[in-house]
């Protein structure tokens, strides 16, 4: 079941197209990231869907019902959008507490605070708080609601290796138990290591859109390098297998994952065993093509 | 509503830049009074003598309710500071927060917020210019004890003693209806800049300018005088001449609460348009 779906939501500054045209749903339960460098619209997506920034043109839907207005998302979502922005001169409590308040929320602010990892300085003004820490609390901002949808802005920005692993497990235990994630980030590695789909913009339009099962299922470049240069049986097997060179040493194929292994075994057994694999996606393909 | 208005106090008085701009007020009260306590003869003996050829004055005319007359003229520019300094604050400080992009994410609509950060910024005014009026009376009437009143405005004018707290408490009253105006103006640009100190100058700054065309009163200048904000907040000297000139107080309200109407509404309208990048 489509959550939202998004339609020929287009943005305009001066004579500037930030976005153009883009279509996308998401589907309940799922996580969606929204991937794209620097300045390809993923915050001008987020904020439109915040109800902060009103798009030139689009429609929304919420449940496959129309909405007149992006803003009326508000009510089913918890957000994270870009920096996370607390009253510095109150306490992690205190500022939970207050949007709490404004949204009507019934949750256990120590309770949030504990899932977040912050119970042990819920006291503590936000001002002398790390910026992992802050973070952290923006989480608990964004699920102070308990919302049927999350959209998260960049949530993995000044995390450290744990803090991302926990937010990671966080985000994937909500959606297990049925929240909706729409997730941007410029991290592509860390973003394909939990969403379900992936959208990639860039210059403001949809460059390409993909889920995680077509993308486990498509074929991969594969680079090997190997110690010596190839013997001629060895280079036509990868001639045969649309190989291309791109030295003496290195050569680039484009296999199905099942492939992978046989065409490993095979070169082990014209004794060229490659000395280093490395594999890269269509999505991480797509990605490199636009940031290069 | 109310919950957004006690959310919106809470987070004014849990701020301490509030604090120190009503200490800084009793601060300025207390020194009016200490001074005049201090050195008050001699300057009230200076400031008579060209008077002191026509009259003859027996007995002490510094009293407390002389001293908290004197006290109102920092409704000039030092109360409308520091007001400012706090108004301005109740709106940008959102956008230097950035904790705008938190409260309008939530299921609350603009209008609702803006109303509930006016209807704050409203009773810190109010708030703030009781503990003005209290600290101006209070410490003055307990050093000098009470008095008739001799004012200069368009003459000598003689004040009555028990008619003094009436024109007091109205100048406090009249003096809420122009701070709220004088606010609405830097809640605009408040909105308009997204940053305090931005807003601030802007509003000190047409103050300032205003009080200056103020004191250009002959010939053309003479036009522009009811069109100057400061001009209408002056008005409240008025209600310490003999015969209350009711009408021309009465103007100067309507045009102080147009001013802040006009104002107000255009915030309304930027706020409702507002693109939060």
């Amino acid at each position: 079941m489509q959550f939202i779906q998004v339609e020929n939501l287009s943005l305009r500054y001066g004579n500037q197209d930030i976005l153009n045209n883009i279509n996308f749903f998401v589907t309940k339960g799922k996580i969606v990231g929204l991937l794209g460098p620097n300045g390809a619209g993923k915050s001008s997506v987020i904020k439109i869907l915040a109800g902060l920034v009103f798009p030139d043109k689009g429609k929304l839907y919420i449940k496959n019902i129309p909405q007149p207005t992006f803003s009326e998302l508000r009510q089913y979502c918890g957000y994270l959008i870009e920096t996370p922005s607390f009253y510095p001169y109150l306490s992690a409590n205190k500022n939970l507490t207050l949007i709490k308040r404004i949204s009507k929320s019934t949750i256990d602010i120590d309770a949030l605070l504990d899932k977040v990892g912050l119970a042990q300085v819920n006291r503590k003004k936000v001002k002398f708080f790390s910026t992992g820490m802050k973070q952290r609390l923006a989480i608990a901002q964004a699920l102070l609601r308990n919302p049927e949808m999350l959209i998260l802005d960049e949530p993995f920005n000044g995390l450290d290796p744990n803090g991302f692993l926990e937010l990671k497990n966080l985000l994937k235990e909500l959606s297990e138990n049925g929240t909706t994630i729409f997730v941007s980030s410029h991290l592509l590695n860390e973003l394909e290591q939990f969403a379900d789909t992936f959208i990639l913009l860039h210059q403001g339009k949809i460059a390409f859109n993909i889920t995680k099962e077509d993308l486990i299922k498509s074929k991969k470049k594969i680079i090997f390098t190997f110690e010596e240069s190839f013997s001629e049986e060895t280079k036509l097997y990868l001639l045969n297998i649309n190989g291309i060179f791109e030295s003496d040493f290195k050569v680039i194929l484009h296999l199905c994952p099942n492939e992978i292994a046989k065409t490993v075994n095979k070169l082990v057994t014209l004794k060229s065993t490659p000395i280093n694999v490395e594999t890269h996606t269509i999505l991480q393909e797509k990605y490199f093509e636009i940031t290069v | 509503m109310i919950r957004l208005i006690e959310i919106e106090v809470f987070k004014l008085f849990s701020s301490y830049r509030t604090y120190i701009t009503f200490v800084i007020a009793i601060i300025l009260m207390l020194i009016i009074n200490l001074g005049f306590y201090n050195d008050g003869e001699e300057l009230f003996d200076f400031l008579l003598q060209s008077i002191s050829e026509y009259f003859f004055i027996e007995g002490n005319i510094i009293n407390g309710y002389l001293i908290s007359y004197l006290a109102l003229n920092t409704l000039w520019v030092h109360i409308p500071l520091l007001i400012i300094i706090v108004t301005a604050y109740i709106f940008s400080s959102e956008f230097e927060y950035g904790t705008i992009r938190v409260l309008l994410t939530q299921p609350i609509s603009r209008t609702s917020l803006l109303s509930a950060k006016i209807v704050s910024m409203i009773l810190f005014i109010i708030c703030f210019m009781i503990v003005v009026a209290l600290f101006a009376l209070v410490p003055s009437v307990i050093l000098f004890d009470t008095g008739d009143v001799i004012v200069f405005i368009d003459g000598i004018q003689f004040i009555q003693e028990d008619n003094f707290l009436n024109r007091f408490f109205s100048t406090i009253l009249f003096a809420i209806i122009g701070m709220v105006a004088f606010s609405s103006m830097a809640m605009y640009f408040a909105l308009w800049f997204k940053n305090t100190l931005t807003a601030i100058l802007i509003s000190l700054g047409l103050l300032i300018v205003h009080t200056l065309l103020q004191k250009f009163v002959f010939g053309i200048f003479s036009t522009w005088q009811p069109f100057l904000f400061t001009y209408h907040i002056s008005k409240w000297q008025l209600l310490f001449v003999n015969d209350i000139p009711f009408k021309s107080i009465l103007n100067s309200v309507y045009f102080l609460l147009g001013m802040s109407i006009f104002f107000m509404s255009l915030s309304y309208y930027k706020f409702n348009k507002l693109n939060i990048s």
